[in-house]
């Protein structure tokens, strides 16, 4: 039976194995493109983005921008493109019409049958999708460094990438999950969307998902699972090194505050934008394609700065619902209480005057210090991982720094082709 | 004084407890985070912009705490001398003076 995606469609890989891959290349130009796209090469062959093929045409672009979705209808809201310039072009020869192999790492990744050369007014599409076009929204800033020109075609991946470790074992493809969820016998599943080391504000807001997905199911035996899934992408100075973030959020499962009944780990190679609405649309989008049933929203989801306001997501989740096939979960924050001397929802006591909100900014101004956070806001055994993340990864730090920018290990790498 | 609505919190790590203890001044700390130390010092819109422009790896927490994050350990140790030889946590204007 298809496993069945976002807009309906079946999720379909779109990868050759090796001895039709060199067939099928050979003699092609080939392209070398940066980490963004490569990511996007993976989303789009291993059918995280179904039912996107390729890189956008113009008639896709324009109605994402313009509607928020694809050509054919189906909701969509970030549009997927390849940008080059007018000299690039000319170097690589690129035309419609005539397919080119996509590089990475020095090596064939992926088949491009180039079908159209566009432009599109880039201040436009950032405005649609970040609702302004403020330079310093970090969306803006990537969307205004594209080259003048866009190429759409179909990517069909002719390399699989070798996924470098710790992160072996988070990279779960569509197909992949639904056969873990199985495994499992999970009827529902909901999707953290992270891009963090968890302290226990974040452990809560899954435990709380998690009840409110179980909802009316028996209780006889375990029906519904919490899907981690971290985005794992391009990463700025201050940002928790990727490893500390995978490890420590396998860690809450491996240490028994939640245990393999009901708690996954898992990662999605994507660079974030911080379009907070859109991008909460098209996390729906991805992770209905990873075969979950529900998503939990947090107050400002994706967002940056002040861009958004607090629901702004959740209310454009709800004009649309009714074509989306994942369940949204509304998330109230979770916070200290010294009167209930316990982590609460500010949904549950009444105590406000005496609230002490926590986030990952206050509790690295913690660490920082000098001063080991309290387990009730943060995991021992996280904070030991952190510190050993640090020592083994992070030259010293569990942030980035621009050592750790140059000398880390890529999370994946593209192989010479067998 | 000039009202501050934006708190720094200086969590009280063991060298700073000591040199608070020694100058007389523990119960200037507050008990926050389920049994952590720290002392408030509170910054008004125009010194939480200065401190954000002359240190632009801090960040102000708008969409949870509401507070100064991330300012440097060496800022923290600074500003801290500062409430220790003012016994006093308004000292903002004093530590952002020709920075």
């Amino acid at each position: 039976m298809a496993a069945i995606g976002h807009g309906k469609q079946p999720i379909v890989e779109r990868i050759l194995e090796p001895a039709e891959a060199r067939k099928k290349i050979q003699g092609l130009t080939q392209i070398p493109v940066r980490s963004q796209i490569a990511n996007e090469i993976i989303g789009i062959s291993y059918g995280f983005f179904s039912p996107i093929q390729g890189f956008m045409n113009k008639a896709d672009v324009d109605s994402v921008v313009k509607n928020m979705r694809l050509a054919n209808g189906v909701i969509w809201s970030i549009p997927i493109v390849f940008d080059m310039s007018d000299a690039e072009i000319s170097k690589y020869g690129v035309k419609a019409g005539q397919p080119v192999v996509l590089s990475y790492d020095g090596n064939p990744m992926a088949l491009f049958e180039v079908e159209e050369i566009f432009t599109y007014d880039k201040k436009a599409m950032a405005q649609s999708i970040y609702g302004t076009t403020e330079e310093k929204h970090p969306g803006c800033s990537r969307t205004y460094k594209y080259a003048d020109k866009f190429i759409g075609g179909k990517i069909t991946l002719v390399n699989r990438p070798k996924i470098n470790e710790p992160y072996g074992p988070y990279f779960i493809t569509p197909l992949e999950m639904r056969k873990k969820f199985k495994e499992r016998g999970w009827k529902r599943v909901v999707a953290h969307q992270t891009r963090n080391v968890p302290h226990t504000g974040h452990e809560w807001l899954m435990k709380g998902a998690w009840s409110q997905t179980y909802a009316e199911l028996p209780i006889d035996k375990p029906l519904c699972g919490v899907l981690v899934n971290a985005i794992i992408g391009e990463k700025r100075k201050g940002d928790y090194i990727d490893e500390a973030i995978i490890l420590t959020q396998d860690e809450l499962r491996k240490s028994g505050y939640f245990g393999d009944h009901n708690h996954l780990t898992s990662l999605t190679f994507w660079d974030m934008r911080y379009a907070g609405p859109k991008e909460a649309i098209f996390h729906a989008a991805l992770r209905t394609n990873l075969g979950l049933t529900h998503h939990m929203f947090g107050r400002d989801h994706a967002g940056v700065g002040t861009y958004y306001g607090a629901y702004d997501a959740h209310n454009l989740l709800a004009k649309v619902q009714n074509e989306l096939d994942i369940v949204p979960v509304y998330s109230m924050n979770w916070l200290f209480c010294p009167h209930c001397g316990e982590v609460t929802s500010e949904g549950l006591c009444n105590h406000k005057s005496e609230w002490q909100k926590f986030s990952g900014s206050l509790i690295r101004s913690i660490v920082d210090d000098g001063v080991k956070p309290p387990r009730l806001i943060f995991r021992p055994e996280v904070f030991d991982l952190v510190m050993e993340c640090a020592d083994k990864y992070g030259f010293g730090s569990p942030f980035v720094t621009d050592e750790y920018l140059a000398k880390r290990i890529p999370v994946f790498s593209i192989p010479p082709l067998k | 004084m000039a009202e501050g609505n934006y708190p720094i919190n200086i969590w009280v790590n063991e060298e700073r407890f000591t040199k608070l203890d020694k100058a007389g001044l523990s119960h200037m700390t507050k008990e926050a985070m389920a049994g952590l130390k720290v002392i408030f010092v509170y910054a008004n819109d125009a010194q939480r912009d200065k401190l954000l422009k002359v240190y632009p790896g801090a960040k102000y927490d708008s969409a949870t705490t509401k507070s100064i994050e991330l300012l440097p350990r060496k800022v923290k140790d600074e500003i801290f001398d500062l409430v220790i030889k003012n016994k006093n946590i308004d000292v903002l204007d004093e530590f952002l003076k020709g920075k």
